[in-house]
């Protein structure tokens, strides 16, 4: 037996825990104590995450497709085949008909080989990871406001903030060990306020619940950064020292109306004043919300910011912004440029010296062109541009926030899919090699509080597997690269010479404590708990004017606001979540209750309606119709059905039209008759 | 019991005479920081065996009962099944339990062999295990700051149940064998003779860390009252649930919880394993039924029962003790301050100035709830009409 200190892989806290092994097994895993994010905590799913590695029914073997059925290949063969398929496929339509998409679930390593890959090798930008489909909207706005694409403090100083707000998120579901640290805050006297159309545990826990109707959030904060200025209550050194814009912001703010914002968002004026009191009034505040949530719009990411700079609650411990990751290395992932528009540390592609400065490094040309964005790839191939795609432990089929990805998959020439199972994609697969599994390599992973930290190799792989990072590289070096990592902490010193903030995160610097806290330079090598903590040369933050959006307006006949989303059930189609146990059984528990799925309606409209639970109804709306099974449920607010995104039929059925809508859709629920 | 003496410097030769005795010695070790575990001692690990250390998280309670454990498995070969039965049998001794640990193993015997049905794989666990109980006797190093075994009454030195003790009085240890095995060992010529003296400074020591003790009393003889007349308040159990958020570790890391489910799991064609896993109350699909029916759905209804089956008469009866050992990792290792201690407290305060004001004890019966509605970020969803 052993006990190897590691990083769970689930979410993007980034927990640290012990893994126990027994012979080539992981037999146990419990959190660390002395971690500082967790501190000896860790949620249901950090308690089984070690499930993975044991599972049975891994993929040993590259697989590869011989007259239509995928057949068991030798190693040199899918590699010789992959090799030639891609050159011809370049030769023929140009490198920009190959695009490559990682999972948020990457590592460090691995995804920035992925993008090197695909901007050296191949020649295309054609680079983006899974969560980009919904989640690359709050590095742009953070990058643009803040200069800075990242949470600016650490998980544990939400100990130090005197208020929390929570965003939307159902944290105790999703991102458990934040709930915990926003529930012992408030023990501690914190004051809580939590903004949201669902009930969940921390919003029960609220001091101020403002339950606002969907995508409300900006009108919301916008109001709220209203009263701040009307009260006076703005700080305004900050504002002078550090803020551009304010002027067009606050022209912009006077177009707000507490009264007005009130009824928008179904929340009194009187809660509105008191949770921008409490807000503006805090020695330090945090404002929390996930970016794996497809329904946040733009609006409400920049009204949130602005709040936190009209306030000055940026560069002080416990005072900042979360933007909480829910795949593990969300963050590390962009960091290192699986981005179609951005390098390795977020420079621009487009910028010819930012090019210049990777090229340096990389001793090869960049195209100039920005890459195909996940969602255009995965919807209609770039409008059939793409004839060749690479996934890399992503399984878009049953986990993409896009619709029709079956049918673009059908129409790819070549689809390479590196996994450790027989994912739904891989079925699609023309080669398919399986890799090593957490666990069984090292590698590093970079956590929502910027966290870089190393996952261990504490077994062996079943034999022949190796880690992704080396079948890129193997496969690079046939296609004639000159890559020589021999290690995974190569990789990573490379990674330090492209992006700057990761120059000090050596291996070794990394190991010695719970990993580093980016930037961490060879200057500061041992990292940065909170930004800002110094005022920069120049004004670095941004105000952006956030127009109120518009009202929802209900259209005659159709009483019900559709909400398309995808809430706490995203998780029952994640790996780990199907080959646990316990896991298994707690987040697909509904799919016993609701085996054909299911659509959300709120207790008070179903009593209206005389819809009971389990019941068949029909889904009305101007533009279609569908048929599901009730679930009533006491977190759903009055007026609002909710269909989880993975119930695509029925969206396509009621929209008329595949793929995910930020609007809300009038429509109607009615009883469905039995024949 | 006999009592006997041995230099500091031979207590690890505890460890060397067991292992040539043929078991597997398991020791605690220190990794970084708080963190320290239990795993098994060879020759390249042993000189870093710790004697005073903070109680690792993980509990030594997984070496009778598995995180994850093998039960049999079954083939399909000829149109016949073949069933194995995956028996373990080893011969282990645990080095270093602390005496919370040593009440938590004996709880974990009455529940798997004290009943008319005895549990073959714990049995063959529990079979040839040795105890060497620590006795917590360093304030600084050996107790945590949520340790309440003076509460809990197994501690800081375990009165039976182990098979030697061993205590450490400064320049010697003491050792007290509690069974005919611990006895045997005490043969060795490492050990002398105690004296009266050092019978003394036991005490004196023991009187010492005694009052050392973050949390001195749980008052948990009140909470067992008001938990056992059914006199807890439901607004108090709803506020305990409502701190939940079901992780599922207080029952993974308490030596006395005995809970887990079966599963079967595909290991090739035709072929499957049966496992038993750590399972939790904690959870709601612990307590759902085949057809959607959960008695538990609400949160609160879940930690209820954690508390009822640890503290109400009806089991402590049964088991002669509470099923708290008083070694505070649930404190620790809970998001919502719902340890033992805290909820213990919680329930008193409640209760107490409840009956106090005249109001009247007991449960007023179940919130009455609109009918067809799951309580929020329940995904157990309702019952099926």
């Amino acid at each position: 037996m052993a006990h190897t200190l590691s990083t769970c892989t689930f979410c993007g806290v980034g927990c640290g825990l012990y893994l126990e092994t027994a012979g080539n097994q992981v037999a146990g895993v419990y959190p660390s104590f002395s971690h500082p994010t967790n501190q000896g905590r860790v949620c249901v799913r950090g308690w089984h995450v070690h499930e993975v590695a044991s599972s049975p029914d891994r993929l040993t073997s590259p697989l590869l497709k011989r007259n239509g059925r995928l057949q068991q290949a030798s190693w040199d063969e899918a590699f010789a085949f992959i090799a030639e398929r891609l050159a011809q496929i370049r030769e023929r339509h140009g490198p920009d008909s190959i695009a490559f998409l990682n999972s948020p679930r990457c590592s460090n390593e691995e995804s920035y080989l992925l993008q090197k890959f695909a901007r050296t090798v191949i020649g295309t930008n054609n680079v983006d990871h899974g969560a980009g489909v919904y989640s690359n909207n709050s590095i742009d706005i953070l990058l643009d406001m803040l200069g800075v694409p990242a949470s600016t403090n650490s998980i544990a100083e939400l100990a130090q903030s005197e208020v929390i707000l929570v965003d939307g998120v159902n944290l105790a579901r999703r991102l458990p060990t934040v709930a915990g640290a926003v529930i012992r805050a408030k023990l501690n006297g914190a004051r809580l306020i939590v903004v949201g159309t669902r009930i969940h545990r921390v919003a029960e826990l609220a001091d101020l619940y403002l339950r606002i109707k969907p995508n409300s959030e900006a009108l919301l904060y916008g109001a709220m950064a209203k009263v701040i200025e009307d009260r006076g209550l703005m700080d305004l050194a900050f504002i002078k020292s550090r803020c551009r814009d304010y002027e067009p912001f606050l022209s912009q703010l006077h177009t707000y109306d507490l009264v007005h914002a009130a009824e928008g968002c179904g929340v009194s004026a009187d809660l509105i004043g008191a949770a921008a009191l409490a807000y503006a009034g805090a020695k330090s505040a945090a404002l929390l919300y996930s970016i794996s949530m497809g329904e946040k719009s733009e609006q409400n990411i920049q009204a949130l910011v602005n709040l936190a700079l009209i306030t000055g609650h940026l560069g002080k411990p416990g005072s900042g912004i979360y933007a909480l990751g829910e795949q593990n290395n969300v963050q590390g992932v962009c960091d290192v440029g699986t981005l179609p528009d951005r390098l390795p540390g977020y420079a621009p592609v487009a910028s010819s010296e930012a090019r210049a400065a990777v090229e340096a490094v990389w001793g090869t040309k960049i195209p100039a062109t920005p890459g195909l964005a996940a969602r255009s790839v995965l919807a209609n191939r770039g409008n059939g541009k793409v004839k060749a795609l690479w996934t890399v432990r992503y399984d878009p089929v049953s986990t993409a926030f896009v619709a029709g990805v079956r049918e673009s998959l059908r129409q790819f020439e070549l689809i390479v899919v590196q996994h450790l199972f027989m994912s739904e994609t891989a079925q699609f697969a023309d080669v398919i090699l399986p890799s090593t599994a957490y666990g069984e390599e090292q590698v590093s992973f970079t956590s929502s509080d910027r966290r870089i930290q190393l996952a261990a190799k504490v077994i062996d792989p079943p034999a022949g597997l190796t880690p992704v990072w080396q079948q890129l590289t193997r496969l690079a070096r046939l296609m004639g690269a000159d890559w020589n990592y021999s290690s995974a902490a190569d990789v990573m010193h490379e990674i330090g010479e492209v992006v700057p903030f990761y120059s000090g995160a050596s291996y070794d610097n990394l190991a010695r404590d719970y990993g580093r806290q980016w930037p961490c330079t060879k200057d500061h090598p041992m990292g940065t708990p909170f930004l800002y903590a110094r005022p920069g040369a120049h004004r670095p933050f941004k105000f952006v004017p956030v127009k109120p959006p518009p009202p929802f307006v209900a259209a005659p006949g159709f009483p019900l606001m559709l909400v398309c989303g995808n809430s706490l059930y995203y998780w029952n189609q994640n790996v780990l979540i199907r080959h646990s146990e316990t896991l298994k059984r707690e987040y697909r528990m509904l799919f016993l209750d609701y085996p054909e799925g299911f659509v959300e309606l709120s207790v008070e409209d179903a009593k209206q309606l005389g819809i009971r639970d389990g019941e068949k109804v029909r889904l009305c709306a101007a533009t279609g119709s569908a048929t599901s099974t009730a679930r009533v449920a006491a977190e759903v607010m009055k007026g609002i059905v909710y269909v989880p995104y993975f119930v695509r039929d029925v969206q396509e059925q009621v929209l008329g039209e595949p793929g995910l809508t930020h609007k809300l859709v009038p429509v109607r629920v009615e009883k469905e008759e039995m024949a | 019991m006999k009592a006997r003496i041995l230099d500091r410097g031979d207590v690890l030769k505890i460890v060397d005479l067991l292992r040539r005795q043929g078991f597997e010695v398991i020791a605690p070790f220190r990794v970084r920081g708080r963190d320290t575990y239990f795993d098994a001692v060879s020759d390249q690990n042993r000189d870093q065996v710790e004697i005073h250390f903070n109680n690792p998280y993980y509990p030594p309670k997984r070496y009778v009962l598995p995180h994850i454990e093998p039960l049999l498995t079954v083939k399909r070969s000829n149109g016949e099944l073949q069933i194995e039965p995956a028996y373990e049998q080893p011969k282990r001794a645990i080095f270093g339990i602390r005496s919370c640990d040593v009440a938590g193993i004996y709880h974990l015997d009455l529940f798997y062999l004290g009943g008319k049905f005895r549990d073959l794989y714990y049995e063959n666990h529990r079979k040839n295990l040795f105890l060497v109980n620590l006795v917590c006797s360093d304030p600084e190093r050996d107790i945590g700051g949520e340790c309440f075994c003076v509460c809990a009454d197994t501690g800081p030195a375990s009165r039976d149940h182990f098979d030697l003790q061993l205590m450490d009085l400064g320049a010697e240890f003491m050792a007290v064998a509690g069974t005919p095995a611990g006895e045997q060992l005490l043969a060795d010529s490492i050990f002398r003779k105690a004296a009266a003296v050092h019978v003394e400074r036991r005490h004196a020591i023991l009187d010492e860390v005694r009052k050392r003790f973050k949390t001195s009393t749980s008052w948990f003889s009140t909470t067992v009252r008001y938990i056992s007349h059914n006199e807890v308040l439901e607004k108090t159990w709803e506020e305990i649930g409502n701190r939940c958020i079901e992780c599922g570790g207080c029952t993974y890391v308490c030596p006395a919880c005995t809970c887990f489910t079966v599963t079967d799991r595909q290991t090739g064609a035709g072929e499957i394993e049966r496992v038993r896993i750590w399972d939790s109350c904690a959870l709601g699909g612990f307590t759902r039924m085949a057809g959607g029916h959960n008695p538990r759905r609400a949160v609160h209804d879940r930690r209820n029962r954690r508390f009822f089956r640890k503290l109400a008469h009806y089991f402590i009866q049964r088991e002669l003790s509470m099923a708290c050992v008083g070694c505070g990792r649930c404190v620790d290792v809970c998001h919502g301050n719902i340890g033992m201690p805290s909820v213990v407290e919680m329930i008193r305060r409640a209760t107490s100035s409840q009956l106090a004001n005249g109001g009247r004890a007991g449960d007023p019966g179940p919130t009455p709830q609109p009918a067809n509605s799951g309580r929020a970020g329940d995904p157990g969803g309702v019952g099926r009409p």
